[in-house]
């Protein structure tokens, strides 16, 4: 038995998902929010790593809910849990670091701009930086931004400062503008999606240090679960429904979307129709839902009309490195080495942009800087290591020892990765999660030019590093990826031949059904996306509304 | 070195423990209909005692393999060690939660699968092997092929403990908090708001977790 209809279904209540609920609520039309996570409240979020970061907390178990991993076309698929982001009211904000940065223009024109790249799938946005750019001050209005916009060669235009004062920093970011200064560089403040004053309600931050992978005891972080979702319900309008799963977009004969069915917390199949449906549920789990969304009028998926659903997966170029200092013997040179302060908040964006093609690259991306993050399980089981490199006894307890007169301080590329034909989501019908449905098989074959540009973008950071007198400098990868930004799987674009979504995040082929997560993005940019995510959700709620008012569907 | 245990040896633990290793485990094709079969084959011997009502999982023969096997991974010397951090008690203790309801299904079998390689090699229970036995006889198990049971036992050994050591002490282990005193964790964040309140149960907040469907981990 179908519920009620309603104007928006709404599957995924992130970043993507939560914006437009709330403009649509607003806007006074009925709106469920179908969530497959539960609805934590503030006091859920406890410091226990064991609870919070090791177990199923936000993320399934693989054995309930795996993804499927392989490292190219030609290689076995392997169970994982990568590619999740948190399964919960608010989803990946929850959990996010917070780094609140915005694309520039020459990301939104990469191919006009810097010329196609071979093998790789680049293309062009079919909006400007110029047509985002409002809803960049809306969403981070509305979620809480803070920061301190400094001029710097690579800038992205603002009509403002950032709506709250930035987070205290620990003393080691001067250190770091000082070394970057001597490179002939600039160190920039990062921007994070923290609260620093009291607002609507949320707490400003505490400087809890245990911040990324966890929940926010104060609503401090912008998460959607804390600045938007309970804004949205109290409209009226906007129903949110945790711990349900969507397990399939109908249509009908119309070739228009009609429902969505879903099992419910009880595990007892629902159907909500809706005026319209949104697909929210993060890049890999939205491909897999409408890849598994068949029908004999969309055999091979909904809206999928030109076997592009799925294709041209995204993720940020992952390399990293780790500069250690050692309290008991650099403590006199590095004065700022017992200051405790979580934040680092310096970001270098120097090599966003190459000039020419001379170090194998043009487009390159960001570099972020942070402390080594303080949970104290997975640091251990990272120094225990296993098999010839792994110790036990009493190495293991020095190891511990040398890591308690440690200070790690570590950088993250933000690097543009690039589409390839052979980096996208498909679903495998064979391997079924504990719903009984078919899971998303990740296939990724990078492309050369990512990894030459990681590995030079880590190269500068190592030479950062190093200029603050480090007793080592460590280098984890120059070829990962962060899999907890995720893009392009429906990408946007002016021609239906070439993409799965118009400029408004709609269906070419399904005119009442929208993906707004990062699916939409040809391209990745090189800083981390949550944020060009919400604001996009609230600028494609500019469109819904519209079309609602002026059609009624 | 081929496995001697069967148990130890089926695919199905390998991509299990991957998520407390937290990388991705190759399972040659990820395409298998279903996971082999949990439960240890009906025609096997039944090796375990009946439990004691000391433990929550584990019956004495087996957790005096535990306390000699976390004895050798966290040793006491001029700091504390796992035993008497608790950390034998946590993992009793953690393997009742759902989420480990299947490796605790391949962690008990290795704990015999150490005493049975040391009797074997040094015709003495782990239990009752010198350090130096101990540290031979796990070395084994460590040093084993990367993909075998005894090294993906090795590895849920290791992870365990560390957790047991370092995890919140209301779990069971990291009594006084002693762990956290060796790694200098300097309890960032307590007296915050995120910090555990008296009478927090991590244990209990785990059973209370949904697991897919709610039918269960």
């Amino acid at each position: 038995m179908a519920k009620p209809a309603v104007d928006v279904c709404i599957i995924g209540s992130g970043a993507g998902g939560a914006p437009l609920a709330y403009e649509l609520g607003k806007a006074g039309f009925k709106v469920v929010v179908l969530e497959k996570g539960p609805w934590y409240r503030q006091e859920d979020f406890v410091h226990d790593e064991i609870l919070n970061s090791r177990r199923n907390f936000f993320m399934p178990l693989p054995w309930n809910e795996p993804h499927l991993w392989r490292a190219g076309p030609d290689k076995p698929f392997a169970r994982t849990n990568d590619g999740w982001t948190a399964n919960c009211v608010g989803g990946g904000t929850v959990h996010m670091s917070g780094y609140f940065y915005r694309l520039k223009p020459v990301d939104f024109r990469l191919k006009s701009e810097l010329g196609a790249v071979k093998g790789a799938n680049v293309a062009d946005w079919p909006i400007r930086y110029e047509d985002l750019a409002p809803y960049y001050d809306k969403a981070e209005a509305l979620l809480g931004v803070s920061g301190r916009a400094v001029p710097h060669k690579f800038q992205e235009p603002r009509s403002k400062d950032f709506p709250f004062p930035p987070l205290a920093e620990h003393p080691v970011s001067q250190a770091i503008d000082q070394a970057c200064a001597g490179l002939g560089w600039q160190a920039l403040p990062t921007a994070r999606g923290i609260l620093t004053a009291n607002h609507e309600g949320r707490r400003a931050c505490t400087y809890c240090t245990l911040c990324g992978s966890y929940g926010c005891e104060t609503g401090a972080k912008a998460s959607t679960l804390a600045a938007l979702i309970p804004k949205a319900v109290a409209s009226g309008n906007v129903e949110v429904r945790p711990k349900c799963m969507a397990t399939q977009v109908t249509s009908g004969t119309d070739g228009l979307a009609k429902s969505v069915l879903y099992l419910d917390q009880d595990g007892a199949t629902q159907e909500q129709p809706a005026k319209i449906i949104v697909v929210s549920c993060t890049a890999i789990e939205s491909a897999r839902l409408l890849l598994n969304s068949t029908s004999s009028r969309f055999p091979s998926g909904l809206g999928n009309h030109n076997g592009l659903l799925g294709q041209n997966l995204l993720f940020s170029s992952f390399g990293q490195s780790k500069a250690t200092f050692r309290v008991s013997r650099q403590a006199k040179q590095h004065a700022w080495l017992t200051t405790k302060a979580p934040f680092v908040n310096r970001s270098v964006q120097e090599f966003y942009v190459m000039p020419d093609g001379r170090f194998g690259f043009r487009k390159g991306g960001t570099l972020g800087f942070m402390w080594a993050h303080p949970n104290p399980i997975f640091a251990a089981v990272g120094l225990a290591k296993k098999g010839a490199d792994g110790v036990f006894g009493k190495a293991l307890k020095d190891k511990l020892r040398d890591y308690r007169d440690s200070r790690i301080l570590e950088f993250e590329t933000y690097g543009e990765f690039l589409p390839t034909d052979d980096t996208r989501v498909t679903v495998d019908s064979k391997v079924k999660d504990s719903y009984g449905l078919p899971v998303a098989a990740i296939t990724i074959k990078r492309h050369p030019v990512d990894l030459v540009m990681t590995k030079f973008l880590v190269e500068r950071g190592e030479e950062i590093l190093q200029a603050l007198g480090p007793e080592s400098v460590t280098r984890v990868g120059t070829a990962g990826e962060t899999a907890i930004l995720q893009g392009g799987t429906c990408r946007f674009g002016k021609d239906e031949g070439q993409s799965v979504l118009n400029e408004h995040c709609q269906s070419h082929s399904v005119k009442n059904l929208y993906v707004v997560d990062g699916s939409f993005m040809p391209s990745s940019g090189g800083v981390p996306i949550t944020l060009t995510i919400a604001a996009n959700s609230f600028r494609v709620a500019d469109h819904l509304v519209a079309r609602l008012k002026k059609h009624g569907k | 070195m081929s496995s001697d245990d069967e148990a130890l040896s089926r695919r199905v633990f390998v991509h299990r423990l991957a998520f407390f290793g937290g990388g991705s485990v190759v399972l040659g094709s990820g395409c298998e209909d279903k996971p082999k079969p949990l439960a240890p084959k009906p025609s096997q011997p039944e090796r375990r005692a009946p439990l004691t009502t000391k433990h929550q999982t584990l019956t004495d023969e087996e957790f005096a393999v535990l306390v000699a096997a976390v004895d050798t991974v966290l040793p006491k010397d001029e700091d504390v060690g796992g035993v008497e951090a608790g950390v034998p008690e946590y993992v009793d203790h953690i393997l009742t939660t759902p989420q480990l309801e299947k490796l605790k299904n391949d962690f008990i079998p290795g704990l015999l699968a150490l005493d049975r390689r040391c009797t074997r090699l040094h015709q003495v229970h782990f239990a009752d092997a010198t350090p130096a036995q101990r540290a031979e006889v796990l070395t084994v198990f460590k040093d084993s092929p990367e993909k075998s049971g005894e090294a993906k036992w090795y590895e849920l050994l290791i992870v365990l403990s560390l957790e047991g050591f370092l995890g919140d002490p209301s779990y069971g282990g990291n009594k006084g908090e002693a762990g956290w005193k060796v790694v200098g964790f300097d309890l960032a964040g307590r007296g915050t708001e995120g910090a555990p309140k008296p009478g927090y149960d991590g244990i209990t907040t785990l059973k209370g977790l949904t697991c897919g469907t709610g039918r269960g981990c």
